[in-house]
């Protein structure tokens, strides 16, 4: 009985992997006044964005219900002894807290290990993927978080914004306040450090922006997997991926865009580099 | 959502035992909030524990009206009031009491009306009502539930909601209101505690339950840029903070009013507050003793509590080091005009040494800045070339390290603050900022203070005259001629920022002309114009 792997839908792997690894996704809530989306279910970029230009009242976000994973874990219980659930990074949201507290009330039917990833997006995926292919290859739970506890000090992530409004206004910004009221046109640029958002510099234009996260990337010396994200801003994200080409085959470079729960939180226009890899 | 009428004293008790679990999961971000020179350092650990005796007593109440619960929650507020913050919450919850008094339960009419008594007698407790405080924010939203029941509202879901919104909205505003807290980009703890307080009320009402369990409430953040002041001029004497005294009298037939003249002298921070059988007061002063001796004339004293603020300030400190990014590299940039002053603050250098063009700073003025940034390695952006000698003095004259970027202009220490990067360390910031020098061009605009000739120019006396990276090429009959001589000089299809920073003897609309004209010609740009209110120069240009 091979371990199952849970993780929620800000870790923004693709369906094909999903669909290839067996991961089962949580969706966090979205919500648009009185109505509530599961993130990527109900609702997916095309009609999040649409929606966001549309509609008067701004979207917020929610954590999953306990039921919500506890079904899923009752499902999968019923095939395994042993899931592993990975989670965005505990200091963001309260996703983490729900799996492990719908994790205890599942006591005894089912070993559930929950992890803190302390990251979010692609870079939280990353471990998610590492850790449904060690299962798809038949390692116990045990290996398994082994497995996960090496490589979340290797994921890393920068993230250019256009505007840090959203970020403020979720609650999220963290010590990235610095990077707010500058007088000057600037295009902030965040990291996340031990599960929060920090500053990581500023760049006056976009073309700048571009160039810090190709330096961001260019400062690992063995990248292992990388991946480009945007939110409604594809054509940056190309021209991210042409750049970073040189240090990395393209081909492997997972191109992706942010579940709308990161767009709620970022605005439109982000662009994010994660790697997994050493400096 | 069911609309909610009409709340009696269970559900009193039980909204506000949810507000306190709320607040309580916050207290150590509201602790992390206080600013200098505040010093009672723990708004959120003090409003916490206020709470929690506020609710225990509420649970003792034998009455279970809204009157009752509301009494027995003013009378455990006093009680167990901790700190500056935690009195002045004690008052809000005696003037809901008096606003509820005789009420077995209320509705959105009677709650405005409670909430705006309890503003009052909020403002009333404290000798000098300070606005962007809790006092500020308890007045917004008793102000939006006044606006709500004029409205017409009877939902008290629905007038929760808007008061919790424009809580929300006054404590962002707080910065605005004092400066000690856009100083350190931050909102008011007390205002927070309060706002965080309704909003724990309001989710219970609203049954959100299970999201308060697995939720943390959220910390409002000021819009307002983080522009660090101007460190203060050697000189100025230390003034010590004393002693925060707090204690609670019982005794019979107290006046509060007559004890809060008494000590009104006595120091700072005065609050006086309670009834005639139970005082509570707190006072910042120099001498505790005096202060305990003349409450022991008046009757028991109970919870007295003297603490050194000097030592709080202290911890205080350190506290305000962990707050800070990431970094244990600090920039200071040399400019003059409020103008470039703000631009570098809002771009993160943690403070700006006055000087520039004729008004070079000495090696000990810079020294002086350098000493009082709280980080080890500093990095220097001199902005003119006459002053990059004196900033490389520096090293000579402090243990803390020193690096000096040598950037002779605004624009260039503008792109080398730019390409700081919060994840690498001293040295290699040092380096990306320099790298990142060529990649801007700096036009200077000035007037000719004599007549002379150089570099194949004759120049008139007070004629504009213009430089490009500190060298003289150009002057015309305007600013707008030599800047235009000079920008047909570069390779601009390389440029994609020109920003303007317009002096301090520039108006707005001259300066909008260059702008339009730029704009016009170069319409790939994207131009910004900046009051710079820099001496000397009529313009500076960036070009990026």
């Amino acid at each position: 009985m091979p371990v199952k792997i849970v993780t929620d839908s800000v870790a923004d792997i693709p369906p094909e992997v999903i669909d290839e690894l067996d991961i089962s996704v949580i969706p966090v809530l979205l919500r648009f006044g009185e109505e509530t989306f599961r993130d990527g279910v109900d609702i997916n970029n095309d009609q999040f964005y649409e929606r966001l230009a549309t509609s008067k009242t701004m979207p917020t976000t929610a954590v999953p219900s306990l039921d919500m994973f506890a079904r899923t874990y009752a499902r999968l219980a019923e095939e395994t002894d042993e899931i592993l659930v990975i989670m965005l990074s505990s200091k963001l949201t309260g996703c983490y807290n729900a799996a492990l507290q719908s994790a205890n009330l599942m006591e005894g039917e089912c070993r559930i290990e929950v992890v803190d990833s302390l990251s979010a997006v692609m870079a939280e995926g990353f471990v998610v993927i590492k850790a449904a292919q060690a299962a798809k290859e038949g390692a116990k739970l045990d290996e398994i978080m082994e497995i996960v506890r090496r490589n979340l000090p290797r994921v890393d992530i920068q993230a250019a914004f256009t505007t840090l409004e959203f970020l403020k206004r979720g609650g999220r910004i963290g010590l990235a306040q610095a990077l707010m009221g500058s007088i000057l046109k600037i295009n902030p640029i965040i990291t996340l450090k031990d599960g929060l958002v920090k500053p990581a510099g500023r760049a006056r234009s976009r073309e700048k922006a571009i160039e810090r996260l190709c330096r961001f990337a260019a400062s690992y010396s063995n990248i292992e997997e990388m991946a480009v994200e945007e939110a409604a801003c594809p054509d940056d994200a190309d021209l991210l991926v042409k750049r970073l080409s040189t240090i990395f085959p393209e081909e492997r470079i997972y191109r992706t865009r942010t579940t709308p729960v990161i767009g709620t939180h970022t605005g439109p226009g982000l662009l994010v580099v994660s790697v997994l890899g050493d400096k | 959502m069911s609309k909610v009428n009409d709340i009696a004293g269970q559900v009193l008790r039980d909204m506000f035992s949810a507000a306190t679990t709320w607040l309580e999961k916050s207290s150590a971000d509201i602790d992390a909030l206080n600013v200098f020179p505040v010093p009672d350092g723990d708004t959120g650990t003090n409003m916490m524990l206020t709470m929690r005796s506020t609710m225990e007593e509420a649970y003792r109440a034998p009455d279970n009206s809204a009157s009752g619960v509301a009494h027995a929650m003013a009378k455990g507020a006093l009680m167990g009031a901790r700190g500056n913050s935690g009195v002045i919450l004690s008052q809000v919850w005696r003037g809901l009491a008096q606003g509820l008094d005789g009420k077995e339960s209320f509705n959105t009419r009677d709650m405005a009306e409670a909430l705006q008594k309890s503003a009052e007698v909020a403002y009333n407790g404290v000798s000098n009502p300070v606005e962007g405080t809790m006092l500020t924010v308890m007045k917004d939203a008793a102000k939006e539930a006044q606006a709500q029941v004029e409205q017409g509202e009877e939902d008290i879901i629905v007038l929760l909601d808007a008061v919790v919104t424009a809580a929300g909205d006054s404590v962002a505003r707080t910065p605005r209101l004092l400066k000690v807290l856009k100083d350190a980009g931050v909102v008011d703890a007390g205002g927070q505690g309060i706002y965080t307080i309704m909003e724990g009320a309001l989710r219970f009402l609203k049954g959100e339950t299970e999201a308060m369990r697995l939720r943390k409430p959220q910390i409002i953040v000021s819009d307002l840029p983080l522009t660090l002041p101007l460190p203060q001029v050697a000189g100025v004497d230390e003034v010590p903070f004393g002693y925060c005294t707090e204690f609670l009298i019982k005794g019979e037939k107290m006046e509060p009013d007559d004890i809060k003249k008494r000590l009104e002298r006595k120091g700072e921070s005065l609050i006086v507050v309670g009834d005639d059988s139970a005082v509570r007061v707190h006072i910042h002063t120099l001498e505790p003793g005096n202060i305990i001796h003349f409450a022991t004339k008046l009757g028991t004293l109970h919870q007295v509590s003297i603490r050194n603020m000097d030592e709080q300030h202290q911890d205080f400190l350190e506290m305000q080091k962990e707050r800070m990014p990431a970094t244990d590299t600090a920039v200071v940039a040399i400019a003059s005009g409020d103008g470039l002053v703000e631009v570098f603050g809002s771009l993160g250098a943690a403070a700006v040494v006055p000087g520039g063009q004729t008004m070079n700073p000495s090696t000990k003025d810079i020294l002086q800045v350098v000493q009082s940034v709280p980080s080890e390695n500093i990095i220097i952006l001199p902005n003119n070339k006459n002053i990059i000698l004196t900033a490389e003095q520096v090293q000579s004259l402090t243990e803390k390290k020193i690096k000096v970027v040598p950037t002779k202009t605004i624009p260039q220490g503008v792109v080398a603050l730019l390409a700081f990067d919060y994840e690498t360390d001293f040295k290699a910031n040092v380096d990306i900022m320099e790298k990142a020098l060529p990649s801007v061009k700096t036009i200077e605009v000035t007037k000719s203070v004599r007549a002379t000739r150089i570099n194949g120019l004759k120049i008139k006396r007070r004629q504009p005259i213009g430089l490009l990276d500190d060298e003289l090429i150009a002057a015309g009959n305007t600013d707008l001629d030599v800047i235009s001589k000079i920008l047909g000089k570069l390779d601009m299809k390389q440029a994609e920022v020109v920003t303007i920073y317009y002096g301090e003897d520039i108006t707005a609309e001259e300066a909008e002309n260059i702008d339009t004209s730029i704009t016009e010609q170069y319409s790939n740009l994207q131009v910004e114009l900046i009051k710079g209110n820099q001496p000397h120069y009529s313009y500076i240009l960036s070009i990026e």
